[in-house]
C-alpha cells in the first residue's frame, strides 16, 4: 500500500504494514496503534499528524522498537530497506538504532544527559557505531554541529546541556541524530516547545540536511501548519489509525476525510477574522471504549448506518489515485454544521472606536517588575560580597516600563516569545503580582490607593484563565467547590443558592452541570479549561486575562474554547487580555495587538493594521515566520540568533543584535514608543522623523 | 491518559485502595497488621490472664517453658511464663496494647503538631520560617536515643512521659515535610487561581494547600508509628520506659534477657517475635502507601 507514486522501483526506506501496538493496562487492553500501514521512499518527508492520544508517537516508538511495557507491538511488519525489524533480535536492532535509524524527541533536556558535557555525549554516540579515535570522533561531532548551523561549535562542545538555550539544545539533539547520517529519522514534535523564530530556524536547517543527505524523515506533529511547510506527504491519524494519507497538496487542498476537513476548518486562519470558528463537535473517544465501526463516526456529521462497519482504505480520487482515505463518505461539502445565527461577527475594527472615550477597565502605567536573584544572606553573605567572593545581586527586568490599557469589551492581544515578560505583565494585570514600579489603575483609581475592600472588588473584576488546565485546578477539590467557593465567600450567592449558581456557571462555560460533583482528574483537557473559565466567571468579572489559555489544547478543542471566549465576549461584554505566542489565534480573536520583546513593548496597533503593515522589524519577523498551511514547502528565511537572556539584555534597543536593519544608534539609544499612524505605535528608530 | 477513564472515574482514595491491593506483600502486611491491632484491641477477651493484676500471678509458675500447665491446673501456658509467673501470651497481647497506644498516639500527636508548625513556617516565611527550621535541624541532628534519654531522665518514667518524649522527638520530621510540600504546592497555579479569586490566605493554606500535602505526611506517619514503637521498646529495654508493672513488649524482652543464657529463651523470644511482626506489618503497609501515593502526587 503506497500513498504516493514510487516512480523508481528501488526498495523504499521504510514500509510499515498493518502495525498493531497495544497497551495492557489494568483498565483493559488499549489498541493504541491499530493497523497502521504506509511506505516512505528515500529522501522523503512524511508528516504524521494527529491530536493527543491518536497514537502518532507510539507509531514512531514502535518503528524504533522502543515501546515500553505495558505496551507491546503485537502485529504487523516494519520493513526497513526491505528487512523486517519486528522479529529482529534486540542486539541487531540496537545496532540499527542511532546508526541507520535515529530519533529526535520533544524535550531535549530529557534526551541530553544533564551531568555530561556535549562533547562526551557526542563522542560516545559516534563511538557506539564506529571504530574511530576519540580525536576523530570529536572532529566529526564538531563538523556535524557546524552543519546544524551552530556557530562556534567548539564552544558548544565544551558546554553542559543546561548552559545552552532550548533551541540550541534541540539542535544538539538533532546533530546527535545526524551523526551517522542515518537513512531514517523519526522526529517526535521536536519544535513544539520552541519559540516561533527558533522553530523556523530549526525547520530550515532540518530541511537543508534532509535535502543534502537523502535521509528519510518522519515528522510527528499535532500542528498541520508545521508539517505543511516541511513534508512531502501527510498522514493524518485518529484513534490509532491513519484516516487519510496523501501528498501535502492532496491532504490540505482536497481533504477527503471529514476529520481532516474539520482540522483544517478549525484553524483560525481558515476562518474569517473575528468570526466563530468552525469546530469539530465532541472529543476523541477513549481507547477503552471505541466505537465498533469508524472511530470518528460519533463526531462526524455525515455518519450513517454504513459507518457502524469499520471502513477500509479507499482511493476516491481519479486524478490522484495514491490518495488514500478510510471513510465511507469521502469528500462531502463543508464539514462544520451550519453556524448558529449569532450577531454576524462584527468586524473587529468596527467595534473598537466607539469605546475610545470610556474609562479603561485596567490601565497599567509605566509598570516594571524586577526580580532580584540574591536571597538575603545576612551577615555572612554581606561579608562574602564585600570581599568579592559573592556576586552582587542580579536584577532581572521581566517587565520594563510598560503602558497598557484595556477598555470595556475590548480584546487586547499580547504577543511575544518566551522571556519577553508577557506572562508577568498578565499576572500584574490580574493582581497576582504587585509591580515593583509604576501604577496599576483599575476603573480609574490606582489600586494602591484603594481600601482593602475596594482592592478585593478590583481583583475580582479581573480574572485569570491559566495555560495549564491540569495545574490550575486543585486536584483535591470537587468542581462544585472549585467554581463556587469564591462566589459564596464574597456573597455573590448564598449557601442555599450555591448549587444552582455553580450549575449556571458551568452551563455558561459549556459544561454539563451534572458533572459538578466530580474531581478535576476525571475531565479531559478541554473540559478542564472550561472549568477554569467557569471559575473565573463565577465572581462576575468584567475582564479575563487569558495566559496561553488554549496553547495546551488540541486543535479541534482549541477551536471550541476560542468560540466559547467569543460567545462570552458577545453575551457578557467581557474584555480580554489575551496572551499568546500563536499569532493565528491573536489575529482571529483580538481587536488590538501589543507586541513585546524582552520586557518592553515594541509595537501596538489594531489587529488589521498590525497584520497588514507591521512596522517594527521584530513584528515583521514574527509575522513572516508563522508556519501556515498556505505556506507549502517554504524555504525558511529565519531571523538570526537566539533570544537574549533577560538577565543581561542587549544595550539600547534590545532587538538590535538580531535586527536586519540595525543602525549604530540602536546599540546605544533606547527607542521610545511613538505613534506612526492612528492608534499605531512602535518603538523603533527607523520611524523617528527627526 | 484519557484512555484510563473508567479507572480514573473513581475518587482518589478509591484508586489508592485499588493500587494498594495490587501488591501481595502489602496485602500480607495489611492482614498481619489487622491481626496485631485486633489482638491488642480484644486483649481482655482473648487472654486467660490479666498480666497487670498481681493477684492472678503465681510465683510458683515462674519461668515455665511453653506448653506447661499452671500449678492450679486452670490453663496451659502456651508460650511459657516469665520471671513473675505471668502467662507470656497474655503479657504479649497486653504489651502490644501499650506499644501500639504509645506508637500510634505519639505519631498522631506529632503529626498534628509537626504539620501545624510546618504550615506556619511555610505560611509566615522569613524569620519565623528560619527559626522554626533551625530548631527542626537541631532536633534532627541529635542522636535520637541520647535525646530521648535526656528528656526521660528529666520528666521521669511512665506511659504518658514516654509519649511526650516521642512527640518531642518526632514532630520535626512532619514539620520539615509539611513545610517543603506546602512550599511546592504554594507555587502551583491553582493557588494563584485562588488568590486571584480573593480567597483569604489562611483559607488557601488550610482548604487548598493542606489537602494536597497530606499523602506524604500519611506515609511518614505510617513509618513513624513503627519508629515510635521501636523507640519505646528500646527505651523500655533500657529501663527508662513504661513501669515494670505494666510491661510493654520492650520491657518484656528486657525482663527475659537475663534468662537467655540459661536456655529460658521464650521469655525474650516471643515478645521479640510480636514486636517484629507489628513493625514489619506497619512498615510493609507504609512502604506500599508511599509507592501508591507518590507517583500520583507528581502528576
Amino acid at each position: 500500500m503506497s500513498a504516493v507514486p514510487v516512480q523508481d522501483l528501488e526498495v523504499p526506506t521504510l514500509e510499515v504494514r498493518n502495525l498493531q501496538t497495544r497497551f495492557h493496562t489494568r483498565a483493559g487492553v488499549l489498541p493504541v496503534v491499530d493497523g497502521v500501514s504506509f511506505t516512505l521512499g528515500r529522501g522523503k518527508v512524511l508528516g504524521l499528524v494527529g491530536e493527543s492520544g491518536s497514537g502518532k508517537s507510539v507509531t514512531g516508538f514502535s518503528i524504533m522498537g522502543l515501546v515500553d511495557a505495558p505496551g507491546r507491538v503485537e502485529g504487523g511488519q516494519v520493513l526497513f530497506q526491505g528487512g523486517e525489524l519486528t522479529q529482529l533480535p534486540a542486539t541487531e536492532r540496537r545496532e540499527l538504532r542511532g546508526n541507520r535509524i535515529a530519533m529526535i524527541f520533544q524535550d531535549p533536556m530529557a534526551t541530553l544527559n544533564p551531568v555530561l558535557r556535549v562533547d562526551t555525549q557526542m563522542i560516545e554516540a559516534v563511538k557506539a557505531h564506529q571504530r574511530v579515535s576519540t580525536e576523530a570522533a570529536r572532529r566529526h561531532a564538531r563538523d556535524t554541529l557546524g552543519r546544524m548551523g551552530i556557530s562556534s561549535p567548539e564552544e558548544r562542545l565544551r558546554a553542559y546541556p543546561h548552559q545552552l538555550s532550548g533551541g540550541m539544545r534541540q539542535r544538539v539533539a538533532i546533530a546527535i541524530a545526524m551523526l551517522h547520517e542515518p537513512d531514517l529519522i523519526i522526529a517526535d514534535e521536536p519544535t513544539t516547545a520552541l519559540d516561533v523564530t527558533i522553530q523556523a530556524q530549526i525547520l530550515s536547517e532540518v530541511q537543508k540536511l534532509v535535502r543534502e543527505t537523502g535521509t528519510s524523515l518522519i515528522w510527528i506533529s499535532h500542528d498541520l501548519s508545521v508539517v505543511a511547510s516541511l513534508a512531502d506527504e501527510i498522514a493524518v491519524m485518529y484513534a490509532g489509525r491513519i484516516v487519510e494519507h496523501g501528498t501535502v497538496a492532496d491532504v490540505l487542498d482536497h481533504p477527503q476525510h471529514p476529520y481532516t476537513r474539520g482540522l483544517i476548518d478549525s484553524l483560525p486562519s481558515a476562518n474569517a477574522r473575528g468570526a466563530r470558528l468552525r469546530q469539530i463537535q465532541g472529543m476523541t473517544p477513549s481507547l477503552l471504549d471505541m466505537p465498533a465501526g469508524c472511530a470518528f463516526a460519533p463526531r462526524c456529521p455525515h455518519a450513517d448506518a454504513a459507518c457502524e462497519q469499520r471502513p477500509g482504505v479507499s482511493r476516491p480520487r481519479h486524478d490522484a489515485p495514491w490518495h488514500e482515505v478510510r471513510c465511507f463518505h469521502p469528500q462531502r461539502g463543508q464539514l462544520a454544521p451550519a453556524l448558529p445565527d449569532l450577531p454576524a461577527a462584527l468586524p473587529a475594527t468596527a467595534r473598537v472606536p466607539a469605546q475610545e472615550q470610556e474609562v479603561p477597565l485596567i490601565d497599567l502605567r509605566q509598570v516594571a517588575q524586577r526580580f532580584g536573584a540574591t536571597p538575603p544572606l545576612g551577615a555572612v553573605g554581606c561579608t562574602l560580597r564585600s570581599i568579592g567572593l559573592s556576586k552582587p545581586p542580579v536584577v532581572t527586568h521581566a517587565v520594563d516600563g510598560v503602558d497598557l490599557s484595556v477598555r470595556p469589551g475590548e480584546v487586547v492581544g499580547l504577543v511575544g516569545e518566551s522571556g519577553c515578560g508577557k506572562s508577568t505583565l498578565g499576572r500584574i494585570a490580574a493582581g497576582l503580582l504587585t509591580p515593583t514600579e509604576g501604577e496599576v489603575v483599575v476603573g480609574g483609581k490606582p489600586v494602591a490607593s484603594l481600601s482593602a475592600e475596594e482592592q478585593l472588588a478590583a481583583r475580582l473584576r479581573i480574572q485569570m484563565v491559566f495555560q495549564d488546565p491540569y495545574a490550575s485546578l486543585n486536584p483535591r477539590l470537587r468542581v462544585s467547590r472549585i467554581v463556587g467557593e469564591a462566589a459564596l465567600l464574597h456573597g455573590l450567592t448564598d449557601a442555599a443558592g450555591q448549587d444552582d449558581y455553580v450549575c449556571a456557571q458551568l452551563r455558561r462555560a459549556g459544561l454539563d452541570p451534572a458533572l459538578r460533583h466530580r474531581y478535576p482528574h476525571q475531565f479531559s483537557g478541554g473540559q478542564r479549561q472550561r472549568i477554569g473559565i467557569a471559575r473565573a466567571l463565577a465572581v462576575q468579572p468584567s475582564m479575563l486575562v487569558c495566559d496561553e489559555a488554549v496553547a495546551a489544547l488540541d486543535v479541534s478543542i482549541q477551536a471550541q474554547i476560542l468560540n466559547l471566549f467569543m460567545d462570552l465576549r458577545d453575551q457578557l461584554g467581557l474584555a480580554y487580555l489575551f496572551i499568546s505566542h500563536d499569532l493565528g489565534v491573536i489575529e482571529h480573536l483580538c481587536d488590538r495587538v501589543v507586541v513585546m520583546y524582552l520586557g518592553r513593548v515594541v509595537e501596538s496597533a489594531p489587529v488589521a493594521e498590525l497584520f497588514a503593515r507591521p512596522a517594527h522589524p521584530y513584528t515583521q519577523a514574527l509575522l513572516a515566520e508563522i508556519p501556515s498551511i498556505d505556506a507549502r514547502r517554504t524555504t525558511f528565511s529565519a531571523i538570526r540568533g537566539e533570544i537574549p537572556s533577560p538577565i543581561a539584555p542587549p544595550s539600547g534597543c534590545h532587538f538590535h543584535p538580531r535586527c536586519p536593519q540595525a543602525m549604530p544608534r540602536c546599540r546605544t539609544e533606547v527607542p521610545q514608543l511613538r505613534g506612526i499612524a492612528i492608534r499605531h505605535a512602535t518603538a523603533c528608530h527607523l520611524y523617528e522623523t527627526n | 491518559m484519557s484512555a484510563l477513564k473508567s479507572y480514573d472515574e473513581r475518587s482518589i482514595w478509591w484508586r489508592v485502595a485499588a493500587d494498594f491491593l495490587h501488591s501481595r506483600i502489602a496485602v500480607g502486611g495489611l492482614v498481619l497488621l489487622a491481626v496485631v491491632v485486633l489482638a491488642a484491641l480484644l486483649a481482655p477477651w482473648i487472654t486467660p490472664q490479666n498480666p497487670y493484676d498481681l493477684m492472678q500471678l503465681d510465683v510458683l509458675d515462674a519461668r515455665l517453658p511453653p506448653g506447661s500447665h499452671s500449678s492450679e491446673g486452670g490453663y496451659t501456658y502456651w508460650l511459657g511464663t516469665d520471671g513473675q509467673g505471668r502467662d507470656l501470651y497474655s503479657a504479649i497481647v497486653y504489651g502490644l496494647r501499650i506499644s501500639l497506644t504509645v506508637g500510634v498516639g505519639s505519631a498522631l500527636i506529632a503529626a498534628v503538631v509537626g504539620t501545624l508548625v510546618g504550615l506556619v513556617a511555610a505560611y509566615a516565611g522569613g524569620k519565623v520560617d528560619a527559626l522554626l527550621m533551625r530548631l527542626v535541624d537541631l532536633l534532627l541532628s541529635f542522636p535520637t536515643i541520647l535525646m530521648a534519654l535526656m528528656i526521660l531522665a528529666y520528666v521521669g518514667k511512665g506511659v504518658g512521659n514516654v509519649m511526650l518524649t516521642l512527640v518531642l522527638l518526632e514532630w520535626a520530621y512532619y514539620a520539615r515535610t509539611a513545610r517543603g510540600q506546602a512550599l511546592v504546592e504554594a507555587r502551583r497555579e491553582y493557588v494563584d487561581a485562588a488568590r486571584g479569586q480573593g480567597i483569604p490566605r489562611w483559607r488557601i493554606v488550610t482548604g487548598h494547600i493542606l489537602p494536597n500535602c497530606l499523602p506524604p505526611l500519611l506515609v511518614i506517619g505510617a513509618l513513624q508509628i513503627a519508629r515510635a514503637i521501636t523507640l519505646e521498646a528500646t527505651l523500655s529495654f533500657l529501663g527508662l520506659g513504661v513501669p515494670i508493672t505494666e510491661p510493654s513488649l520492650g520491657l518484656l524482652i528486657s525482663n527475659g534477657y537475663q534468662y537467655l543464657l540459661s536456655n529460658e529463651y521464650w521469655i525474650s523470644f516471643f515478645p521479640g517475635v510480636a514486636l517484629l511482626a507489628a513493625i514489619v506489618a506497619i512498615n510493609l503497609v507504609g512502604d506500599q502507601l508511599r509507592d501508591v501515593l507518590n507517583p500520583r502526587l507528581q502528576k
